[in-house]
């Protein structure tokens, strides 16, 4: 690979972002480039990846010349932002002031500005950069952000007379002497010379969608020399049953693959039989990158720690039988797009149904609803069993429509530019889907309620906020729907509510899950179970690389029974899609 | 009247209009002040969780805020005095305000 100075590799959590920038900087370096790979993953294990100290600095790496790294990160950066705008008025201001400023700059808005300021902050260290001939970031900045920083209104006038109060800017607007900064970055983006976009993104349809949202998005604001690689394609077949069903369903995706990315240049990144940790197993995967197809070989190291995996119950039925002791209650599905939460909450509902509860199921899959109504069982969708859709593009665009005829009417044309901009950031789809999920949680009025999305704990403590003061202004009103005012208590109520987070047995997805968790528990809200979903342990494969996948995840589920998740099940790869109730009866 | 400051609550990053019924009311506002703006009356706009040093600037300000909570916001100063708090003045306080620029342009 002819490689540009700046490469940037983006794609979804878990999809192995971090392990491809490492050996590809592993690479360069190894072909007599001098390299500085900088990871913003807070989930990166560069210590263990290079088996040597990564901090803040640049640090050369033990064994491999030419390769430098450092580690930022952004929760720490988002923390340091806080504590840049209220630490100085701590003590002076009550404690319910300074923590109604802290939730404000808690959500993801901060972190991705923040993690945008670190970027900067190193491209514009032209004395330090100066000394890498290529420079790796194993993540890259969203087109949200970087919209957002080119609109004139984000940077004019912004802390004097902003008429529709906040922005997603809001973290940035004490920097604004670095603009220039700022700018010089989005310009070295967007040069083709100069960088290169890395779209990473497993063999499975969510991930490859993901990679061709980001494909357009940040071709649409000129960041257009792309190439995408596909990571964790099983290469071996020495006649396994599970082995060919794991690889046909790898190619069915791959012949699926989104219209964006089927004309970039594409690398395969086979799967290993170990996890990229440690310098042997590095050099593996580099080896293998060089030369995909050729089938493993080289000296390679495998973990093989005592795990609690065989201990952790399998399926859910567990979940089932806790929630079968009641008569009602809200099941809330939760977790990061693509680890399955749609199927499970089918699934749960489906259980429930069959139980002879009354159920409403709501989610924001249409298919789920076809599913259930093809399936042929037992139950019906009619009688004490009904299916809703929440469609958040309708909801967003309903929202964003609203918001911009009314408070987008007081504004002058740049305002406009920047509330539009504010309305396409991460949390506008929670806010936009808000009102349809409190309508369907009313519901439980009747018996289960089951939703595959919900708010994270950091809108519910905004909207509890802003409701809370909307509460004076609106008594004589009574604007504030009944359901919305009781959803907070009930979302709260142990015996009501029952969040499941559900994840992945890989380092990424875990600590996604736990920071939704970290985050709900912020609003009062315990998850009461853990769904480690897709898990390798037990399931019969006499595949060497798809056996190992069951010690690469022992430690993640280690994790999360010992240290996050008050009760866990986990629920093994299906050979057979889960679809349908003959599908879904797999997962009990 | 030359100047009229508002002290917003903490307010979401992606609109500062989120929730699930107050656009109406915030929309209100933005045109409200808007026309303040155009008859040349300075308007300034604090956010808590942005700007929390120009709350502890104002003496008024920072003693309500201190003594009552983050639920005591809005806070409206016109010309250095508190003229309203806990909500948005209504389009008739603006209104009557207008009025008073007005006269004061014209003397």
């Amino acid at each position: 690979m002819n490689a540009t100075r700046y490469l940037f590799f983006t794609g979804k959590g878990g999809v192995g972002k971090t392990s491809v920038a490492c050996a590809t900087a592993m690479n360069l370096a190894d072909a007599g480039k001098k390299v500085l790979l900088v990871s913003t993953d807070p989930a990166s294990n560069l210590d263990d990846v290079f088996e040597t100290r990564v901090d803040q600095q640049p640090t050369e790496m033990a064994d491999v010349t030419g390769l430098w790294a450092l580690n930022l990160d952004p929760e720490e950066a988002a923390r340091a932002y806080r504590e840049q705008v209220v630490g100085s008025y701590r003590g002076l201001m009550p404690e319910a002031v300074i923590a109604s400023i802290e939730e404000q700059l808690s959500g993801a808005c901060t972190m991705e500005i923040a993690t945008f300021d670190l970027f900067t902050r190193l491209l514009g260290d032209s004395a330090q950069m100066a000394g890498y001939d290529q420079i790796i970031f194993d993540t890259a900045p969203t087109g949200h952000t970087l919209r957002l920083l080119a609109l004139p209104k984000a940077w004019s006038g912004f802390l004097s007379a902003s008429t529709h109060g906040a922005s997603c800017i809001g973290p940035l607007a004490g920097l604004s002497e670095h603009r220039k900064r700022y700018e010089d970055t989005v310009s070295a983006l967007a040069n083709a010379t100069l960088t290169t976009l890395i779209l990473v993104a497993k063999p499975e349809p969510p991930a490859l969608a993901e990679a061709a949202r980001a494909s357009r998005e940040l071709g649409e604001l000129g960041l257009t020399n792309q190439q995408l690689v596909v990571n964790g394609v099983l290469e071996t077949d020495e006649g396994d049953r599970v082995a060919a069903i794991f690889k046909q369903q790898q190619a069915e995706a791959l012949s699926q693959i989104p219209a964006d990315l089927k004309n970039l240049p594409r690398h395969v990144v086979p799967l290993l039989s170990v996890p990229p940790v440690g310098i042997a197993n590095l050099r593996l995967l580099v080896e293998r990158m060089r030369r995909p197809g050729a089938g493993e070989t080289g000296k390679s190291i495998v973990y093989r720690e005592d795990s609690v995996a065989k201990n952790v119950p399998l399926g859910l039925e567990p979940v089932v039988a806790d929630l079968d002791r009641r008569k009602r209650g809200v099941v809330l599905v939760m977790g990061k797009g693509g680890v399955g939460k749609t199927t499970i909450a089918t699934a749960l509902a489906l259980a429930l149904a069959e139980r002879g509860h009354r159920v409403h199921l709501s989610t924001t899959d249409p298919a789920a609803h076809l599913d259930l109504a093809l399936a042929g069982a037992g139950v019906e969708v009619g009688d004490g069993f009904s299916v809703s859709h929440i469609d958040p593009v309708a909801e967003v665009a309903a929202y964003r429509e609203e918001v911009m005829g009314t408070v987008g009417a007081g504004l002058d044309a740049d305002g406009r530019a920047l509330l539009a901009e504010d309305l396409a950031s991460p949390c506008t789809e929670e806010i936009a889907v808000f009102r349809a999920f409190a309508r369907t949680v009313d519901r439980v009025e009747e018996g289960f309620v089951v939703l595959d999305t919900a708010p994270t704990g950091h809108t519910l403590l905004l909207l509890d906020a802003t409701q809370s003061y909307h509460r004076e202004v609106e008594r004589s009103t009574g604007e504030v729907p009944e359901e919305v005012r009781r959803l907070l208590p009930r979302l709260r109520d142990p015996e009501l509510t029952h969040v499941l987070v559900v994840t992945l047995a890989q380092a990424t997805p875990v600590l996604e899950a736990a920071r939704l968790q970290e985050d709900l528990r912020r609003a009062g809200i315990e998850p009461a179970w853990w769904v480690v979903n897709q898990t390798w342990t037990g399931v019969p494969t006499a595949d060497p690389v798809l056996g190992s996948l069951s010690w690469a995840e022992g430690p993640w589920l280690d994790k999360v029974v010992k240290t996050l998740a008050k009760r866990a099940v986990r629920i093994p790869w299906q050979i057979k899609v889960p679809k349908g109730r003959e599908g879904l009866v797999q997962l009990f | 009247m030359k100047s009229v400051a508002i002290y917003d609550p903490a307010m979401c990053c992606s609109t500062g209009v989120c929730g699930p019924s107050p656009s109406q009311e915030l929309a209100r506002v933005a045109t409200d002040l808007q026309r303040l703006i155009q008859s040349k009356v300075e308007v300034k706009r604090y956010n808590l969780s942005q700007q929390p040093g120009a709350f502890m600037r104002q003496d008024e300000v920072r003693k309500l805020l201190t003594e009552k909570g983050p639920n005591i916001l809005p806070i409206v100063v016109a010309d250095g005095k508190v003229r309203v708090v806990g909500r948005y003045p209504t389009t008739a306080e603006f209104e009557a305000w207008l009025v008073e620029v007005e006269r004061v342009a014209h003397k």
